[in-house]
Formats: structure tokens, sequence, C-alpha cells
């Protein structure tokens, strides 16, 4: 892209602006409503077992003390988040030094964003080029759009530890476009270390990493490629689990209480995703065969969306992200705000999407009437668990949709590039 | 079994002998009622039942006070120490003053049970402590095979052994609690069995269900401990204990007319000095102390002699004991001996040995009290919060001494399915002046023992050691989390909630020595719950939601996109085009004929 020094100036006043906002607006959210963070931290929609930051705290006080936090049903949370708060001063009596540092990572989160866009692989990558390409949002939009999403200032704000792995995954996209693969790697390892199921998106990253590197010279063997950078992976996740090892002193322990409580899902509270109620209402004796269902059913998206959208890995990136806020076992908002962050990258295959109103009447339904309806179950005694568990299901079925139809419209841009001349024209899938 | 009974027959008789030795020397059962009229017109009575069995004959399994059945649990499961409670209602130390037995014979409401058990590691403790819960449950007809690995704590400085053990065996405390056990006559039937006189006579005959289980606060103690005397000869001990708080207007109630009735207008005891009090305006005066009652009102029963195996003959010991001013007149029945004792509240009764026994105490006007003991500690445990989620417990130590701070350990489980936030634990102390100041919880707790819960698993074990300073009061608040569970775990009456067992507080004191118990009352906890009608349907529409999301993305993702015009033409090559086709024509051809036919 050819863009003049005024222009870029601009560019970087208007980024200040953003971020600068962004940063006050969460500043003053904080001074303004002392008690909105404990609020927020509190809300099922905002932290789950794996990601609130109560936990972490409880979780913090066992270790300050010499406790085990793994020998106790409250903290399954990273071990290395412990000694990384420990440095921060106390939230109860100090809420400030903590709420600062949740807002840089998020202003970091948005600067990776902003790479990202920059970097334009979003509608020109090596193998496709989308036909709207023009159609598009600059980087400090996408950025605004990321930080000024309510989603993601409530995350923010009630510093829910999901802001840490939305951190591993956007610069393990960045540096991926930036062309840094092993630094992609690593933030990818870090993110799969904080939540497990980011190593999913391992594929998609490594054919967008090859891409990159598939534009200079001598490209490198793909299989090849993949291998080294699978063992690049692994050995950051295995230097990651080795440092807690030291920390905590006891593998398995950590082990079972923190992946092993992902996989098993043992702890059925409240969320915004498809698992809690069913496994509230399962039978005992199925309960192992529908984890595995359910599991296998996250991991099958990965090989369809690599296997339809290889030339575009970016795509398979975000749509992946789609598909584990809602299918995750104990999503949150913050998994959809990644989801809603990614997407404006995708602005020009926004003409090309068919049902965006109904997909986000749905989602601004579900997420107004959430909070009634758990109120009714939970405080009023009015509703029963049926109410918010229903809000669910139209939370998960909205965000499904809009998903369906980010991949049609992918897919119809791709037929549009191979026939231009058909470019408006009414199509059918057969 | 003729060998057996050739080899076991001269041990037999040796151990006859020796026991009948033992008997002669000192009859070792002793039976003990306290009858203690106390404020609101409330009567404590306090039944002690005592024996002793020399180790050996423990050991060879000769039982002669020690009931069979209990000693052999005991041996099987390597239990050294065992201590057994059930208790319903709540004590009201407000009006009652300071516990029975200074709270060491009482437990939380519902059945309490701990032990000591002698085996080599905690697994193999816990493996015998699983063994002697479910033989006790058997024994004692209660749930205590509901005492599973979740209910079940290790305390590190709750309890302390009361008897005396060799220092060889690896004791292992086990502690286990049932609060929502409702403790009724099925559990009364089986401990009177293991009492010699097995309620037949003795101050045992007085026992009636219908009275036990109506009264305000009763507690039934079951105590085995081996007791060693200096010189190294160990008996075990087994104390039984009933103590029971008779509301005596109510008890006096008889049994073919048992519904309370209003009191009529002219037998209601007002205050006439309130300004209100008018002919249809009443403020009822406290109840008295004054009121008449007899054992045969009170109970039901009289006392049916004497237990035959208690010594009672020289030693100077009375079976039964009343303390109310001596001033007071009692009728006892003939045959019996009254002995008044010079604290100038006791008097004691030799009862004829056979006969019954019964005493009744008219109604009189004494100006002379029984004084009360105060407590040393209040203590007062609730949750606070609204809402299925989320919640406090609040916990609050009054010190009404105003000399000296009071040091005790404070000590509870909380289920699992409750998850306390540790680090939102804050003390407040309150003066008598009422001015309350936040203070750091490490200026009241002095040691926290704290062993997180694990789902599914164990529960919640929290001690705490404080210290309450003289005339304050303290309150302890800390945030929980309510777990929501699946639903197969709820019991069928999820919406009544589940019980959280009371709290125990052992108050060193230095200056008795022995230490004093108190409890807290357990707790009512609400959880969320979900739609227990629903299984098939949650699973439908969940599963009706992923395949929509599944389908919807695989069909577009494996299917081809082409334009309207390619739709139509490619529709006639593929094989479904291909089968519709050869359909149409199979269609017309059939016409066709048909056609030709008309």
């Amino acid at each position: 892209m050819s863009t003049t020094p005024s222009s870029r100036n601009t560019m970087k006043d208007r980024g200040i602006v953003v971020f600068g906002a962004a940063f006050v607006l969460r500043l003053l959210l904080t001074c303004l409503f002392p008690a909105l963070p404990d609020l927020l931290t509190g809300r099922v929609e905002v932290s789950t077992p794996v990601n609130s930051f109560k936990r972490l705290q409880e979780g913090l006080f066992l270790y300050t003390r010499n406790v085990s936090p793994y020998d106790g049903g409250v903290y399954h949370q990273a071990p290395l988040l412990l000694p990384l708060f420990a440095l921060l001063p106390d939230a109860k009596s100090s809420p400030l030094p903590t709420a600062i540092f949740y807002f840089l990572v998020d202003l970091l989160n948005a600067y990776a964003l902003l790479k990202i866009s920059q970097s334009g692989q979003s509608v020109k990558s090596r193998l496709h080029t989308a036909v709207r390409q023009h159609v598009r949002w600059d980087g400090v939009s996408v950025a605004a759009w990321f930080l000024f999403n309510p989603f993601t200032i409530a995350t923010c704000l009630a510093r829910s530890t999901s802001v840490f792995t939305t951190s591993g995954i956007l610069f393990a996209v960045s540096n991926a476009v930036g062309g840094n693969s092993v630094n992609a790697m690593l933030a990818l390892g870090f993110a799969s270390y904080l939540s497990l199921y980011p190593t999913l998106l391992f594929i998609p990253l490594v054919l967008l990493c090859y891409d990159i590197r598939a534009q200079g010279p001598n490209p490198p063997k793909i299989g090849l490629y993949v291998v080294q950078h699978a063992g690049l992976l692994l050995a950051s996740i295995a230097g990651l689990l080795g440092l807690s090892c030291l920390i905590t002193g006891n593998f398995w322990e950590f082990i079972s209480a923190t992946y092993g409580f992902h996989l098993l899902v043992p702890d059925l509270t409240p969320n915004v995703g498809l698992w809690w109620y069913f496994f509230i209402e399962m039978f005992d004796s199925f309960r192992e065969f529908f984890l595995g269902v359910f599991w296998l059913h996250l991991a099958s998206y990965v090989g369809g969306f690599t296997v339809r959208f290889q030339r575009q890995p970016l795509f398979v990136i975000t749509s992946l992200l789609g598909v584990f806020a809602v299918f995750k076992p104990y999503p949150s908002i913050s998994d959809a705000s990644l989801f809603f962050a990614m997407l404006p990258l995708y602005r020009h295959l926004f003409p090309l999407m068919r049902y965006t109103f109904f997909a986000v009447s749905a989602i601004l339904y579900s997420s107004l009437l959430g909070p009634a309806f758990y109120h009714l179950w939970v405080y009023a005694g009015s509703g029963n668990a049926n109410f918010f568990y229903a809000i669910t299901l139209v939370w998960s079925l909205g965000i499904s949709i809009l998903l369906a139809d980010a991949v049609f419209a992918a897919l119809r841009d791709e037929w549009e590039q191979q026939n231009p001349d058909q470019k408006g024209a009414e199509v059918r899938q057969v | 079994m003729t060998t057996f009974s050739l080899y076991s027959l001269p041990l037999v008789a040796l151990i006859l002998s020796l026991w009948s030795s033992i008997v002669i020397a000192s009859p070792d059962y002793h039976e003990n009622l306290q009858l203690h009229p106390l404020p609101q017109s409330s009567l404590l009575a306090s039944f002690n039942f005592r024996s002793n069995t020399s180790q050996e004959s423990f050991d060879q399994q000769h039982f002669r006070y020690l009931p069979r059945a209990l000693g052999q649990i005991l041996q099987h499961a390597s239990t050294k120490e065992l201590h057994l409670r059930f208790t319903t209602g709540r004590w009201d130390a407000e009006s009652w003053g300071s516990r029975p037995w200074n709270g060491s014979k009482e437990g939380g409401t519902g059945v309490e049970l701990w032990a000591w058990i002698d085996a080599p590691n905690d697994d193999e403790a816990f493996a015998k402590w699983i063994t002697l819960t479910q033989s006790l449950s058997g024994l004692f007809c209660a749930s205590l095979n509901f005492v599973d690995s979740t209910r079940t704590t290790r305390p590190v400085v709750s309890f302390e052994p009361f008897g005396d053990h060799s220092e060889v065996d690896q004791l292992h405390l086990l502690h286990g609690t049932l609060p929502g056990e409702v403790v009724c006559t099925e559990n009364l039937t089986p401990f009177l069995k293991l009492l010699p006189c097995k309620g037949k006579a003795g101050i045992s005959s007085l026992f009636d269900g219908h009275k036990l289980f109506d009264a305000a606060w009763q507690s039934m103690s079951v105590d085995i401990q081996p007791v060693c005397s200096p010189d190294g000869d160990c008996v075990v001990q087994i104390e039984q204990t009933v103590d029971m708080v008779l509301d005596i207007d109510r008890s006096k109630r008889s049994r073919s007319n048992p519904i309370p009735r209003p009191v009529p207008n002219d037998q209601l005891v007002c205050d006439t000095s309130k300004p209100y009090h008018s002919d249809d305006t009443c403020y009822p005066l406290e109840k008295t102390n004054d009121k008449a009652w007899s054992l045969t009102e009170v109970f039901g029963r009289t006392i049916n002699g004497i237990c035959p195996l208690a010594e009672v003959e020289g030693s100077g010991e009375q079976s039964v004991c009343l303390h109310v001013p001596h001033e007071r007149g009692v009728f006892i029945t003939e045959g019996a001996e009254e002995i008044k004792k010079d604290d100038g509240f006791t008097r004691c009764f030799n009862l004829a040995s056979s006969g019954s026994f019964d005493l009744s105490i008219p109604k009189q006007l004494v100006n002379l009290e029984v004084p009360l003991d105060e407590p040393v500690l209040h203590a007062e445990r609730t949750i606070v919060g609204n809402g299925q989620e989320r919640g406090g417990m609040r916990i609050m130590f009054g010190n009404p001494s105003n000399i000296s701070a009071v040091d005790f350990i404070y000590f509870e489980t909380l289920p699992w399915f409750l998850r306390p936030y540790i680090h939102t634990l804050h003390a407040t102390i309150t003066g008598r002046d009422g001015i309350s100041r936040e203070l750091p919880a490490s200026e009241i707790v002095k040691e926290t023992y704290y062993r997180p819960a694990i789902d599914r698993e164990r529960g919640t074990q929290l001690e705490l050691s404080l210290s309450v300073p003289a005339a304050s009061t303290v309150t302890l608040t800390y945030d929980f989390e309510k777990a929501i569970l699946r639903y197969t775990e709820y019991p069928p009456d999820a919406n009544r909630g589940f019980n959280v067992a009371p709290a125990v507080i052992r108050i060193v004191d230095n200056v008795h020595h022995a230490p004093i118990y108190l409890r807290s009352t357990s707790l009512l906890l609400q959880l969320p719950v979900p739609d227990f009608s629903m299984p098939y349907n949650v699973i439908i529409l969940t599963s009706t939601v992923i395949a929509l999301a599944f389908g919807t993305i695989f069909n577009i993702l494996v299917r081809r996109v082409v334009s309207l015009d390619q739709a139509s033409a490619l529709g006639a090559t593929t094989l479904k085009g291909r089968i519709l086709s050869k359909v149409v024509a199979i269609r017309d051809r059939f016409r066709g004929k048909a056609t030709k036919v008309e």
C-alpha cells in the first residue's frame, strides 16, 4: 500500500487518539464506578472457573502462604500467573496498579491487531486476493473496533485472565503475518500453555507463517517447515511447563488441576457456552462419551476449515476463534470479543453476508436478556435454570450463524476471484 | 468346635475368676442423674453412665459392661478412642448459661463422630474409618455410612484424646459429621441396649422417646477411651451420657391431649405495670421457676429402682441429684433417702433398691435462685447474602468477660460445593460502646490451618486459632461461592437446601485445664438448582444447536459455489439430476400408457 507521509502522520495521530481514548475510558470507568470491576468479576458471562480473577486472587493468597493452590478446587489457572501477580500490589487494597496492567495488556492486544490489519494479509495473501480488497477498514479502525467493544471493556475491567490468552493468540498471528515465525510459535505456545485450546490453531498458523515465508527467496519444503515449527511449539510449551514445575513443585498436581480441568469439565458453573447445562443434565453413564464427542466436535472444525481455506490461513484462524467462542468448554464473552475483533479484518466480506441482521439481532438480544434471565433464576427466583440456558442457546446460535455466514461469504469471494465476470451474480451451492 | 472349647475352657475359667475378683474389688459401673431446673421453666436432665473394663479382658474379647457389639467393632477397626454424638435442638446459652459437661459431651446438630484409629498410614486409617462408620451405622441405626471422604476431616488442633494412649500406637484422628441427620427413637433404642440395665431399671428407666426427642435440646453421647492409672493398669472406659432440656409446661401436657392450646385469658400472667395493659392487651411475664413438677409429669415415668450393677451401698454415692435451693420443698417416694449437700443448692437421693421412685416439687415462691455459670464465649455463625450464586459466612464471637481475653480454636468443615474465598477473610471488632472497626484478620487470628476442598473428593477444613479481647465482639466474614451440581447429585428435596455442619469451638482454658467446647448451630445452604424434569429436553436442544452449527458450516464447506445458470446446467449432469430425469421419463411413460388405455 502506498501511503503518503502526511496520511501516515494522520494515521499515527488517530492511533494515539484511539489508544488514549480507550485507556482513559477504562480508567474513568474504574475510578468513577469503583464497584464495577468487582461486579463484573462476579458475572458468570465474564468470569468462568478458568479465567476468574477472584479465583486467581485465592490462588495467589494460597501461593504466597506456601499452600499449593492446586491442592484445592478453586484455582485452575496456569502456575506462571502466580509469580506474575505476586509482583503486583494487592488488588483488594490498591486496585489501580492491577487495573492499569490489564489496560496496558488490552492496548497491546489492540496494537497486535493493528499490525495484523496493516499487513493486509486478510485481503491479499500469497494465493488469494479478495475481489473487494479496497473495501476495508484501516488498522486504527480495527483496533478501535476491538478497544471500544463493550465485551472487551467488560473483560478488561473484570481482570479476566483470558486477556493473556488473547494476547498470546493475537501476538502469534501478528508475528506470523510479520514473517517472524519463531516468535509466532512462542506466542502460540504461551497461549496454549494458558488455556490449552489455542493449540488447535497450530496448523493454520504454521500455514500462515509458510505463506509469508514462501513469498521470500528459497522457500523450504512445507513438510519440513511444519515439523520444525511443531517442534518449536512443543519446545516452548515444554519450557513453560518446566518453569511451572519449578514454581509448583508438583507436576501432576498442577497438570490435572489445570489441563485436566479443561478437558474433563468437572465444574459446571453457568457460563455462556453449551457445555455446563448439558453436563448437569447428562446421565452419569454417558458423561465420558459426550465429553469425547464435544471435544471431537470442537477439533473437527480445524480440519474442515484448513482444507477448504488453505489459501487463506488467516481466515481459518478467524473462523476457528468463532468456533471456540461457542463450543469450548468454558467460554466467556472474552472469546466472543476476540472473534469480533478479528472479524473487521474481513470488512470486504460484509457485503456478501446474507444473515447479518438476524445474527446481530440474536447476539444483541441474548446479551441483553442473558443477565436479566440469570437474575430471574438466581436472585429473583421467579425463573428457573432453563431461562438462562435458553439464552445461552440463542447466543451460541447467533454467533454460529454469523460464523457460517462469514464462511459462506469467504467462499463466495474465492469463487468471484476465480470467475471475475460473475461478480455480484446470484449463486447457489451444489 | 470341640477342640476349640477344650482349649478355651481353662482360659474362660481363668478369666472368669479374674473378672469376678475385679467385680468384688470395685464394681465398675456407675450411673448418675443430675436435675437442674433452668430459667424459662426448663429442666436440664443429665444422665451419665460409666463403666470400666480392664484392658486385658477387652483384648481377650471378654466383655461385661462394655457391650460386645461395640467392643468388637472397635477391635475390628483398630479404634483406640471413640466419640459419638447425637444432638438435636439448640442450647440457649443466653438464658441457660454455660453448657453441661463444659460442652465436652455434646455434638453438633445431627450426628458427629470422631475417633483415634491406630494405623500405619493415612490410607489404612481411612479404610478402617470407613469400616468403623459402616459398622456403627448398623449398630446405631444412623446414616453414618454416608460419612465418606467429603465429610471426613483430620482436625489438627481442635481435638485432643481424652484417654491415655500408649506411645507405640500410630494414632490418626478422623472426624465426620452428618448435620442433616434427624436423631430419633431408632437411635435411642440401640443406645439403651448398650447399657447394662438396658433401660429396665435404674435411671435409664426414665427414657421415653416421646419425651426425649420432644426436648428443646438433647444430646446423646458415647465415649470410649483407655484410661490408665499411674501404676500402669489400664482400663477401657465407656461413658454414655444423655443431656436434655425439657420445657416443663410442654412436658406436662398429657399425652392423650398433646395439642398446644392458647392459655385462657384469665390464666395469662401479664405485666400489669405496662401502660397499655388492659383486658385485651397483655405483655406476658417471663416464665418463673416456681412451677410445680414431678418426674412422672415431666418424663412420663418413674425411676424403676436402681440398676443392681451400679454400686450404691456404702460408697456415699447417690445416683439422683437435684439442684434447687434447700428452702424449696421436695417430696420423694417413701424408702428413699434425701441427702442435702453443703453448697445449699444440691440434694441427692439414695434410692430404694426396688420399687419406683418419684420426686415432686410443689409450686413455691423462692427468692433464691441457683446461680448459673456464665459462658466463657458466645459464638454464632450465619450465612449472609442473597441469591443462589454466592454468599458470605459471618461468625460472631462475643467475650462476656470484662477482664481477660479468651483464646480458642475455631474449627469448621464445609462441604465441597461451598467454595470459600479465604483471601476475603476479614475481622471486625466491636467494643461495649458499640463502635466497630475493621482490623486485619491477622491481628485476631494467630494461626490458620486451611485445607481447601477438592470437588467431589473432600470438604474444606478450616482451623483458626483466635483470641478475642475482653469485653468485645469479633466478627469474622468471608465470601463463598456455591457450586452447581450434576442433577443426580441433588437430593430429592433439592430446594430445601444443604446442611452445613456446625462449627466446633475449643476454648483453651488454662485455669481448669480441661477444654471447653462450644458448637454453633448447623446452617442451611441454598444451591442453584437445574430443572430436574429436563434432561431429555436439554440433551435434545443442545444437540440441535450443535447440529445446526455443524451442519450449516460443513454444508457450506463441502459444497461448491456456482451461479444460478451453472446450477441448473449442473443439475442435468449430476447423479441426482440423472435420477430425476429417469423418474420423469418413467412417469411420462406411465401417463402415456394410461392415456392409451383410456
